[in-house]
């Protein structure tokens, strides 16, 4: 806590330096997010009910059909999937990262970045590690709870390369989720509302991205398409590697090309986050 | 008949002791501990109608708090207050509609539209009638120099220009009593001026009551007879702004014009604090018991051409008596 | 009481005038917002239509029954959305900021400025949307008119829309104690996810008991149920009278919740 590293940082600072205050950021960040408990508590428990209303759904719809399988999963799978979505989406969803940076584009507070030693999306990157942290660890019992309870849906855990490519799949789905929402926020220099445009992208997200159902559902030509957009590798693939529905050379072939999603939206974010900086100092803030 | 009562008015806050670290922000998840903090601790005081009083006090002595709860913002954790009759945390709409709130840090403006249709919306809200409505706000814009800003975004408009319509906002209803939080902070002399100059107009004219906080002097000598000092939650002081200087002020500034050059400087530091001394010119700050002796004592021993003696700017007295109050709350 | 009820509007009338006024200055935005609601409705009905060319019924719903159901829900959420949400959902903010002053100080209810004063009319078409929803599925239904049906509906509809506003106060009141309550935006949507399907799919051991609870002791479930019930399938008179309870008895409480909640407000400074 005590070395004043950071205040004596050069100017242009090497790596180690950035790292060492990029952690701090987020351990203070960490510690704010533990201290709001109430929030947490009732926002965990109501993150619950959708998933409720789900599977009871997804009951009345097998139910329904007569049918032991529809679109290559049966029952326990498909509620097996739409639990699995939920961890992918516990990575790959960013509340409140596109509209903050939006605000903070719209109210002038981004000013701070530009006079301090500070990148905003290095800022933003590391708290949102330690919020991610900080949910992933206080939800764990909750969804330990809630996997035991319906480990019924389940056949047991998959082998240890597939759980190490599950694994994989999920924080390269943290980093697709991230950079792509910051980009979505960058959108914030050119509208200066750009809430309605995040709107858009998170309702077509919910769907595109297999977390309202199994894209293998969707008829021909729609599902294989979807297969092929990057919105996938948020809900619908780390279920599917979890599952064993993807496997060998087609499970690393979709690593790849999940790991250059990645790269490209990071690369994207950055670039517009230059060209927006570039605009809005012309605009004098 | 007082316009303002104030009666053992106190506010206690419960304040989360966060603990260090992120050990203790875990164990802070399943067991807190807070602090009782006595932002007003049991202040008493009376306003009569017109007055012009000011609120000083440093930061975080309780004033600001004060006046939400005399707005009716916050509830108070004991005591009783009455403004205009009204008990004001009961938030009646009569009482709302005779009163206001500036507060120089915030704005209640509309951001993205300009200032004029944010007047028409409190209008609406106050239920102000038109004709009423159109003349005070010609009066007051004129008076403040803004009449061709109300179609204006406000969001494009200068702090100054901002705080003036804020201030328009405020009168607009014509509120019988009138609470100022920091009205002129981070404007410039001239904008400070014209609000200094606006609230005396309105008050000569309507008689309005008000009570006002700020941290510039200026706006209290130019606007307030009364002062109210708090600090800690106490009152320390209610009386003259003249009297301030009396009781609190123990030095006065003399400044002395010798006939020849003036004296060496270790024999005028044997009257007091020398802030002076070049030519025939020296300035010596003296108590006030001793002054008349000193002063005796001077001409005694040389010839002057000129003697004035003067108050300590009010700002220093302020000051000093702020950072009395923190010397005595200290060792309690 | 007449006096005060037309003042009320007559705010509400300025108050939309002034944020109508407002979104036509970003044009834009407004109309990104509207295609969003219309993508979401298309996205609803590219769901349930993949479903229902697996299953000829849900729950006991068959097709158009169901698809009135959508219909019905879509407009009672973008009722709450247009008048309410946006409003509550920045009321987090104003306590965390302390501009809620501003609110507190107007001689007017502050419950009405708070949840009332700025009209998302990027949602208003919602309304349309959900009549156009459940008049095709009424249409295809081959549903024949009954004005004691429509007379229920419309009871029932407002009851859902009173119920649901209720819950929403509830939530967004909340936040004065937990100040950075994160989003009520996203609390909302969670919480409504009891709204949007039919009561019926509560069934099986639990489940049962868990629909019973989200009907008599946190009635959320009656919002879009019980009007699209009246109007598709059964017009069952105890359940339109608990309803209005209902609806009554959450706006009162729901009111005193909020004004509970407002005596811990702290207003922030700076």
């Amino acid at each position: 806590m005590t070395p004043p590293d950071v205040a004596l940082a050069p100017p242009r600072p090497g790596p180690l330096p950035s790292l060492v205050k990029y952690a701090r950021i987020f351990r203070v960040a960490l510690i704010e997010r533990m201290t709001y408990r109430s929030d947490f508590l009732l926002g965990t428990i109501l993150r619950f009910l959708p998933i409720v209303t789900t599977v009871l759904l997804w009951r009345a719809i097998y139910e329904g059909s007569g049918q032991a399988e529809l679109g290559g999963f049966n029952y326990r799978e498909m509620i097996a999937y739409l639990l699995l979505t939920n961890i992918s989406r516990m990575f790959s969803s960013m509340p409140g990262l596109a509209g903050g940076i939006a605000r903070e584009v719209r109210e002038g507070t981004l000013k701070r970045y530009l006079i301090q030693p500070l990148d905003l999306l290095g800022y933003l990157l590391s708290s949102r590690v330690a919020h991610k942290v900080a949910y992933i660890t206080m939800s764990f019992l909750p969804y330990a709870g809630l996997f035991y309870l319906c480990r019924g849906y389940f056949d047991g855990f998959p082998d240890p390369l597939q759980m190490l490519a599950f694994v994989v799949s999920l924080v390269l789905a943290f980093v697709v989720g991230f950079y792509f929402e910051a980009s979505v926020g960058m959108v914030g220099f050119w509208f200066l509302e750009v809430t309605s445009v995040l709107y858009i992208v998170m309702t077509l997200n919910f769907f595109i991205s297999g977390h309202m159902l199994p894209l293998d559902l969707l008829p021909q030509p729609w599902s294989g398409l979807l297969k092929v957009l990057p919105f996938q590798y948020m809900a619908y693939f780390p279920a599917v590697v979890f599952q064993g529905k993807v496997r060998g050379t087609e499970l690393l072939l979709h690593l790849a090309l999940e790991l250059f999603w990645a790269v490209a939206f990071a690369v994207l974010a950055r670039t517009l986050y230059r060209a927006g900086l570039k605009r809005y100092s012309a605009f004098g803030g | 008949m007082p316009i303002i009562e104030v009666e053992g008015l106190t506010k206690t806050y419960r304040v989360f002791q966060k603990k260090e670290g992120l050990l203790g922000a875990l164990r802070g998840l399943y067991r807190r501990e807070y602090k009782e903090v006595k932002a007003v601790a049991g202040i008493n005081f009376s306003i009569e109608p017109g007055e012009m009083v000011a609120f000083l006090g440093p930061n975080g002595a309780g004033k600001t708090t004060t006046l939400k709860m005399l707005s009716g913002l916050i509830y108070p954790t004991a005591g009783d207050a009455t403004v205009l009759g009204h008990v004001p945390w009961r938030r009646e709409d009569a009482y709302r509609r005779r009163f206001a709130l500036v507060m120089g840090q915030k704005n209640q403006l509309w951001w993205d539209l300009p200032a004029g249709d944010s007047f028409q919306l409190h209008r609406e809200i106050y239920s102000i009638p038109r004709d009423q409505f159109d003349r005070t706000l010609g009066e007051l814009a004129e008076l403040l120099g803004v009449e061709k800003l109300t179609r204006q975004a406000v969001r494009e408009l200068s702090l100054g220009e901002r705080m003036k319509m804020e201030l328009i906002a405020a009168l607009l209803h014509g509120p019988q009593v009138l609470l100022l939080d920091e009205p002129t902070i981070g404007l410039d002399v001239v904008a400070q001026a014209a609000i200094q100059k606006c609230l005396r107009d309105y008050h000569a004219s309507r008689g309005v009551t008000m009570l006002l906080t700020s941290h510039y002097m200026r706006d209290v000598e130019a606007l307030c007879d009364r002062v109210i000092v708090i600090t800690h939650g106490t009152l320390v002081y209610d009386g003259p702004l003249a009297g301030i200087v009396e009781r609190f002020g123990e030095s006065k500034l003399v400044r002395l014009q010798f006939e020849g050059p003036a004296p060496e400087r270790r024999e005028m530091e044997r009257y007091g604090e020398v802030s002076r001394l070049e030519g025939p010119f020296a300035d010596v700050r003296i108590e006030r018991s001793r002054i008349a002796g000193a002063l005796a004592d001077v001409l005694n021993r040389h010839a002057l051409a000129d003697v004035s003696v003067e108050d300590p700017p009010l700002e220093e007295v302020i000051a000093k008596v702020f950072e009395e109050a923190r010397l005595a709350h200290d060792a309690a | 009481m007449v006096a005060g009820v037309a003042r009320y509007a007559r705010m509400m009338g300025g108050l939309a005038r002034y944020t109508l006024a407002r979104e036509m200055a970003f044009r834009g935005n407004f109309l990104v917002k509207v295609s969003v609601e219309l993508l979401w409705m298309g996205i609803l009905v590219a769901f349930y239509r993949v479903v229902f060319a697996k299953t000829s019924t849900i729950a006991g719903w068959s097709e158009p029954d169901y698809f009135f159901f959508v219909g019905c829900f879509f407009a009672i959420n973008g009722l709450i959305e247009t008048l309410f949400l946006e409003n509550c959902n920045e009321f987090a903010e104003l306590v965390r900021t302390g501009d809620l002053d501003f609110l507190l100080l107007k001689p007017i209810d502050e419950q009405f400025l708070i949840s009332c004063r700025k009209i998302d009319w990027g949602t208003a078409p919602n309304l349309l949307m959900g009549a156009i929803l459940m008049a095709v599925a009424l249409v295809q239904k081959g549903w024949t008119f009954d004005p004691g049906r429509v007379a229920a509906f419309v009871v029932t509809f407002a009851c859902g829309v009173a119920i649901a506003y209720s819950f929403m106060m509830m939530l967004t009141s909340v936040s004065v104690w937990m100040v950075r309550n994160q989003s009520l935006m996203e609390m909302w949507w969670l919480f409504s996810s009891l709204v949007r399907y039919p009561r019926e799919i509560f069934s099986g051991r639990g489940a049962e008991m868990l629909g019973r609870f989200f009907t008599f002791v946190v009635p959320i479930l009656l919002v879009s149920n019980v009007p699209a019930d009246v109007m598709v399938r059964v017009l069952d008179p105890g359940m339109i009278a608990w309803t209005v309870a209902v609806a009554a008895a959450s706006l009162w409480v729901s009111r005193r919740f909020f004004h509970v909640a407002l005596r811990s407000y702290r207003s922030a400074s700076s």
